[in-house]
């Protein structure tokens, strides 16, 4: 499946982060980086957990 | 058309009398509101520094799922017009609150520049730091014995970390975090020792500025490896922040950064003593239940019991016609005990999951930039008073009396060692 952030709504607050660290970096500026972009089944839980988590509705996943 | 206002709820929920009383008593208000009226009108609030208009009152919003929709739709209910149940004047609201009170794109710019120190990877690197000073609390508790809990050990932790993160230098710590805790509890007689309202808001106010203003100084001559060299470097569309503007960075952060993490520690001090069980729980396998039990401990604190919004337009919410510039409170600590959102919410349950409280906020832009940090604080120190002084008891606290935050301002504690 498919990591998607709308940078719009991310704020770089860092929850996806603490949940699914290798996917999200919140770099020293702030902002968001997207260390991956697929993300395989067995990692489907995880990511889905870092998606609610986003206090900004800012994560989605495609697939 | 003009709608009238419906009569002020009969259950109120603004009044000094009612923040006066216990978490506890206060949530039988609470639960018949979020039962019968779940958005209410409210009499202005009590215990105020300026008057709200003749007439006026605020919708109190008291479930989890409304406080969620207001906290996730900062279009129709913004932060810019203020955030407490107060008619705070603009020019104090902007030194008071910085990006607080703000709305996006202001808001998102220079809160940016604060939140990338307390990512979690940033909060990672003082982690060592943080348990070393957990540490150093716990063996000063265990030489000097039983105590006041507050002073001795929850007020110490939040305010060595914001401190240090900012770059204050240690002589000036204590009256910063004192003259923060003014910021929040101007409505309590006792806090205010005889000065009006006003009157200590505004000297805590310039105390805060004086030490933010020094220390942004002391950095642009002296620049070090700390959150104000940051801000006195940073720039906003190519153009660098304003003494004024750093100086409100260092007040929200005083504020925020003590008070609330200092009143989770006691409230959860008082909930092991309330819930044996629930703390041999935690002593049993710490490190497999902590990550979740924290989330529990800030669920149970609730430690902002409240934040305003104002309606940017006329909009319906729980059949309540709320008009385009009313006031809009959304209650957490109400929230944090819905039974629609929580199966026996009364219960203080260490291995409690799902647990989506709003104990940071409902979601949205302003939502609680310091949870991390918050969190690492909590782990940090119930891991070595739970280790260490395994039967620490909490005896009666003594609360602040007012409608922001949760405040304990002393609260016994026995060591039982």
């Amino acid at each position: 499946m498919k990591v998607c952030v709308d940078y719009d709504k991310c704020t770089g607050l860092g929850l996806c982060e603490s949940l699914a660290p290798e996917f999200f970096e919140v770099q020293d500026d702030g902002s968001l980086e997207l260390l991956q972009t697929e993300g395989a089944e067995s990692q489907r839980a995880e990511l889905e957990e870092a998606v609610r988590a986003c206090p900004t509705e800012a994560l989605s996943l495609e697939g | 058309m003009v709608q009238t206002r419906p009569a002020y709820d009969t259950v109120s929920v603004g009044s000094l009398e009612f923040w006066a009383k216990t978490p506890e008593e206060r949530e039988e208000r609470f639960r018949i509101l979020r039962d019968e009226r779940p958005v209410s009108w409210q009499r202005p609030a009590e215990g105020s520094m300026l008057p709200q208009e003749d007439g006026a009152g605020f919708w109190a919003v008291t479930r989890h799922a409304d406080i969620q929709t207001v906290s996730k739709n900062p279009k129709d209910f913004c932060s810019g017009q203020g955030v407490m149940i107060e008619d705070v004047p603009p020019d104090i609201l902007e030194a008071a609150s910085s990006f607080l009170a703000m709305d996006a794109p202001r808001h998102t710019q220079l809160r940016k520049l604060v939140s990338a120190a307390f990512t979690p990877k940033q909060v990672k690197r003082i982690d060592e730091q943080i348990k070393d000073q957990a540490r150093r609390i716990t063996d000063e508790l265990i030489e000097v014995g039983d105590c006041d809990f507050v002073d001795q050990v929850a007020r110490k932790l939040p305010m060595w970390t914001i401190y240090e993160m900012c770059g204050l230098p240690a002589e000036r710590r204590s009256d910063a975090a004192h003259a923060a805790d003014g910021m929040v509890s101007w409505s309590d007689e006792d806090v205010r020792q005889g000065k009006e309202p006003a009157e200590l808001l505004n000297d805590s106010l310039i105390t805060l500025i004086n030490i933010g203003i020094d220390l942004a100084e002391d950095r642009r001559a002296h620049p070090r490896d700390d959150l104000m060299t940051n801000l006195v470097q940073a720039e906003v569309d190519g153009v660098k922040l304003t003494d004024e503007d750093i100086a409100a960075f260092f007040v929200l952060l005083s504020v925020a950064g003590n008070d609330t993490t200092r009143n989770t520690i006691t409230r959860t001090l008082e909930a092991l003593t309330r819930f044996p069980d629930q703390r041999k729980i935690l002593q049993a396998d710490y490190e497999g239940t902590i990550g979740v039990a924290i989330e529990e401990f800030v669920r149970w604190a609730s430690p902002v019991m409240t934040f305003k919004r104002v309606a940017t337009r006329d909009v319906e919410l729980q059949g309540q016609q709320i008009r385009e510039g009313d006031w809009v409170v959304m209650y957490y600590a109400s929230g944090n005990r819905d039974e629609r959102a929580f199966a026996d919410p009364y219960t203080f349950d260490v291995r409690r999951t799902p647990n989506q409280h709003v104990g940071f906020g409902g979601g949205g832009p302003h939502f609680c930039m310091g949870n991390v940090l918050a969190k690492t604080q909590l782990r940090a120190l119930f891991d070595q008073l739970l280790h260490r002084v395994p039967d620490l008891q909490g005896g009666e606290p003594v609360q602040v009396v007012g409608n922001f935050v949760d405040g304990v301002k002393s609260m016994p504690c026995t060591l039982n060692l």
